[in-house]
């Protein structure tokens, strides 16, 4: 049985043609699949993953202005323009922390533990997102950094964001083994995105490129799932299971740093369930007075003004616009300094 | 730094040119120090100090156990070692395994006591390079070899990058003679060792990450919610997960310390191939597994005692190996199932089964009950506590949670497909020797299939999962 692998017990042997060989088919094969996938419709997007985020939660404790972190689901991620917020905030650094589809109690618990950190928090949650249960969500992103986030992986998500925005082979979806499951499964090509993610982990959607209807069928699926219009949880429990999240609040506030928490306005059915399930004067405006700074989008005339295609989420058209006026509203209770 | 990164392979870039620019052999073998340093520091650049400094203390105490003449003295270096280098791993990794434990055994006789958490983080790869400095000390002591005076060449023996983070375990006299004397890239060794590395990325990227982890995910994710089938696909995607991701890695190692002139020793040789389980352990893992013979095994005395003794022995030593890989009890009812396995196929082997019976059609259906056992083991292995793992492994045989086939998702077609296939291309080389086919491949042919890896590697991004043996 052979114990070790040699090199010196062939000949030498002229490799030049296996590489030439190699190179050429590997080039061929993946230039091709490129050709393919950009044929039909489909452009680079970047995607998001912990490394991406672990890029982000570097800069709070790097960066030489005050750190604004952005905390919460898929509204903050696509609703805010962080080109803009960092021309209308210069003294702050904006930084998007926020994941989506996932609520961030887990990153703010993660900032408040972080005794270096004295930077400002902007807290996107609705009273769901409060929940106890869902506390931990975000826990693995905060996991991630702290056990497995290194310098080498660093180094390998900056060159592989490079590769995503300029290749649509480096998007997991289009992968060997995706493209093998959707053919065995008998599914339907993909549909080409109609949303861009940016390196800064903030994004665009643009719902011209989607169906709008079918956008907001979905949430009016997951409101209809319910089978009832009761929060899953009495106000006083809930209020009461919100201690821990007070007494972040108010560490980070004692280092000298801030947090605001903010509800981003919805439209439609959405509105209307969420105002009807969490009542504001049951729940968030107890929760309000609990915290040094709390903003309700959806009862500020300003921000409920802008509508959302979907009833949830902002077209990347009104972004600049919606940015600015949260930054007015937020600047104007004193809570940012322009 | 893991091999299927870009920080990798800028790594390895610039690694190989720097060497071959350097002329003397001492120069290349501190730069390959520095280098296999900067490799490991690249998780965790604290963790060097502890890497470092387990170096030292080691070398420091081989050299004392070599001029002890009095066996006694000799007799309590080899201690201090064991303690030192077994103390460390057991406070990085075993403490919270031990006091939870503690605390558990205390409740039962009524006591109440909640074990502290320490939330320790392990440092990569602790486990491996503890086997090489406690095998490279134990064999000093047994005097097989006297102990290097150089540092530098004991350090990069326990350093050497490719092997330094999941092995293969290599022993101090497969490495002191290529240490010792100048080494080089050749072209055969560089081409060979690129082979190799597309070969184990492969592996790692392809099959385990895109192809088995999906499937073997979804079902020990949501094990209650699995029918038989599901269960079945699941245990098998799982089969294929854990050795196309520690055999990939093994590849990769072996492949770039080729590239730099190194030979390592094969870690696996087509284990799913086996015809019984004395033969698995001979193709899985194989550094470990003899690791654990010369050191372990033997050190009980081995098959000496008789049989009664024998199987003691065999138990204790697969118990210690599955404990080895994790503190958790999951992982030793793993090892204790393939010490029973090897227990009694060595009964049935002195008192039943008769080598004249052995004929071709006996073997290959051996070599079914082998994968089959082997496979049902990996379901301790993979859970991540003994419930679910009972769960999991009640659902393997549920006659309530039949399922028809047809209930297989496409994820799980693919990965039981994939695994079938794996099974037959290790069928068929087993009994070969992978380079040696590498190089009989007609050229054109081999930049063909070579080509075509590469560019399945380059078509399958993903999340970059962390190798799993990293976490032991």
């Amino acid at each position: 049985m052979p114990s070790s692998i040699s090199s010196s017990d062939a000949h030498e042997r002229r490799w030049w043609p296996t590489w030439l060989g190699c190179v050429i088919v590997a080039a061929g094969i993946v230039i091709g699949a490129e050709w393919y996938w950009r044929h039909a419709g489909y452009v680079p997007n970047v995607r998001d993953s912990p490394q991406l985020w672990s890029i982000q939660r570097d800069r709070v404790d790097r960066t030489r202005k005050i750190p604004l972190a952005l905390l919460g689901a898929s509204r903050i991620e696509f609703g805010i323009d962080m080109k803009l917020l960092r021309q209308l905030l210069p003294n702050y650094e904006p930084i998007m922390l926020a994941q989506n589809g996932r609520y961030p109690l887990a990153v703010l618990r993660d900032l408040a533990d972080d005794e270096n950190f004295r930077g400002t928090v902007l807290c996107d949650i609705e009273p769901t997102g409060l929940y106890k249960k869902y506390t931990d969500v975000q826990q693995p992103l905060v996991d991630y950094y702290r056990r497995q986030w290194s310098p080498s992986w660093h180094v390998h998500r900056l060159l592989l964001n490079a590769w995503q925005k300029h290749a649509d082979v480096a998007n997991s979806d289009f992968s060997v083994a995706a493209a093998l499951v959707r053919l065995i499964a008998g599914d339907p090509p993909l549909r080409p995105d109609y949303f861009r993610f940016r390196t800064d982990r903030s994004g665009d959607i643009d719902y011209t490129r989607t169906d709008v209807e079918a956008a907001k069928n979905h949430f009016r699926e997951l409101i209809n799932r319910r089978g009832n219009l009761h929060a899953d949880v009495e106000p006083d429990q809930w209020l009461a299971d919100l201690e821990p999240v007070i007494e972040w609040t108010r560490r980070i506030e004692a280092r000298g740093g801030h947090v605001i928490f903010y509800q981003s306005p919805t439209s439609g059915q959405v509105r209307v369930a969420e105002h009807v399930i969490h009542p504001p004067e049951l729940y968030w405006n107890r929760f309000a007075d609990r915290v040094p700074a709390a903003l309700d989008g959806l009862a500020n005339p300003a921000l409920s003004a802008f509508v959302e295609p979907d009833d949830s989420h902002l077209d990347f058209r009104d972004k600049p616009a919606y940015t600015r006026a949260l930054v007015d509203e937020l600047v104007q209770r004193g809570w940012l300094q322009k | 730094m893991q091999f299927d990164s870009f920080t990798f392979v800028i790594f390895f870039a610039i690694a190989l040119a720097i060497y071959n620019a350097l002329r003397g052999w001492n120069a290349r073998k501190w730069f390959l120090l520095s280098a296999s340093y900067v490799f490991y520091s690249a998780w965790n650049p604290y963790f060097l100090i502890l890497l470092a400094a387990s170096t030292t203390l080691d070398f420091w105490i081989a050299q004392r156990i070599d001029r002890a003449n009095d066996r006694r003295v000799r007799k309590l270096w080899i201690s201090a070692t064991l303690i030192v280098n077994l103390g460390v791993l057991a406070l990085f990794k075993y403490n919270q395994f031990v006091l939870d434990n503690v605390a558990h055994a205390l409740s039962l006789v009524g006591v109440q006591y909640v074990a502290p958490r320490f939330d320790i983080v392990l440092p990569i790869g602790i486990s491996f390079y503890t086997f090489h400095s406690l095998s490279y000390c134990i064999d000093v002591y047994r005097r097989k070899f006297a102990p290097t005076r150089n540092w530098r060449d004991y350090a990069l023996y326990v350093a050497f990058f490719p092997q330094l983070v999941a092995g293969p375990i290599t022993r101090f006299t497969q490495m002191q003679p290529q240490i010792e004397s100048p080494r080089e890239t050749t072209r055969d060794g560089f081409s060979l060792g690129c082979a190799l590395l597309i070969l184990g990325l492969f592996e790692k990227s392809v099959l385990a990450d895109s192809i088995f982890a999906p499937a073997a995910d979804s079902f020990f994710n949501g094990v209650a919610k699995n029918g038989i089938a599901a269960s079945w696909s699941g245990v098998l995607a799982f089969s294929g997960q854990i050795f196309c991701d520690f055999a990939g890695y093994s590849t990769c190692a072996i492949g770039t310390a080729l590239a730099f002139g190194f030979r390592l020793p094969i870690n696996f040789l087509f284990p799913y191939a086996a015809i019984g389980f004395s033969d698995f352990w001979r193709r899985w893992h194989i550094s470990l597994s003899t690791w654990l013979r010369d050191y372990l095994y033997i050190s009980l005395d081995g098959n000496r005692r008789g049989e009664f003794r024998t199987y003691v022995n065999l138990m204790l030593t697969m118990l210690i190996g599955g404990l080895w890989h994790g503190a958790a009890w999951t992982f030793v009812i793993w090892g204790g199932l393939h010490g029973l396995y090897l227990v009694v196929e060595r009964a049935i082997r002195e008192h039943v089964w008769k080598p004249a019976w052995v004929s071709r059609t006996s073997s290959f259906a051996y070599g079914i009950v082998t994968l089959f056992f082997v496979a049902l083991a990996w379901v301790w292995f993979r859970s991540p506590d003994v419930v679910t793992a009972a769960n999991a492994f009640s659902h393997l045989f549920s006659l309530e949670a039949l399922a028809p086939l047809a209930s297989f998702g496409a994820t799980q077609k693919l990965a039981l497909g994939t695994f079938f296939a794996v099974v037959c291309v290790q069928c068929v080389m087993r009994n070969r020797e992978l380079t040696q086919d590498i190089q009989r491949v007609p050229r054109a042919l081999l930049g063909i299939v070579l080509g075509i890896l590469l560019a399945l590697i380059v078509m399958s991004p993903g999340d970059n999962h962390a190798f799993i043996y990293f976490q032991f």
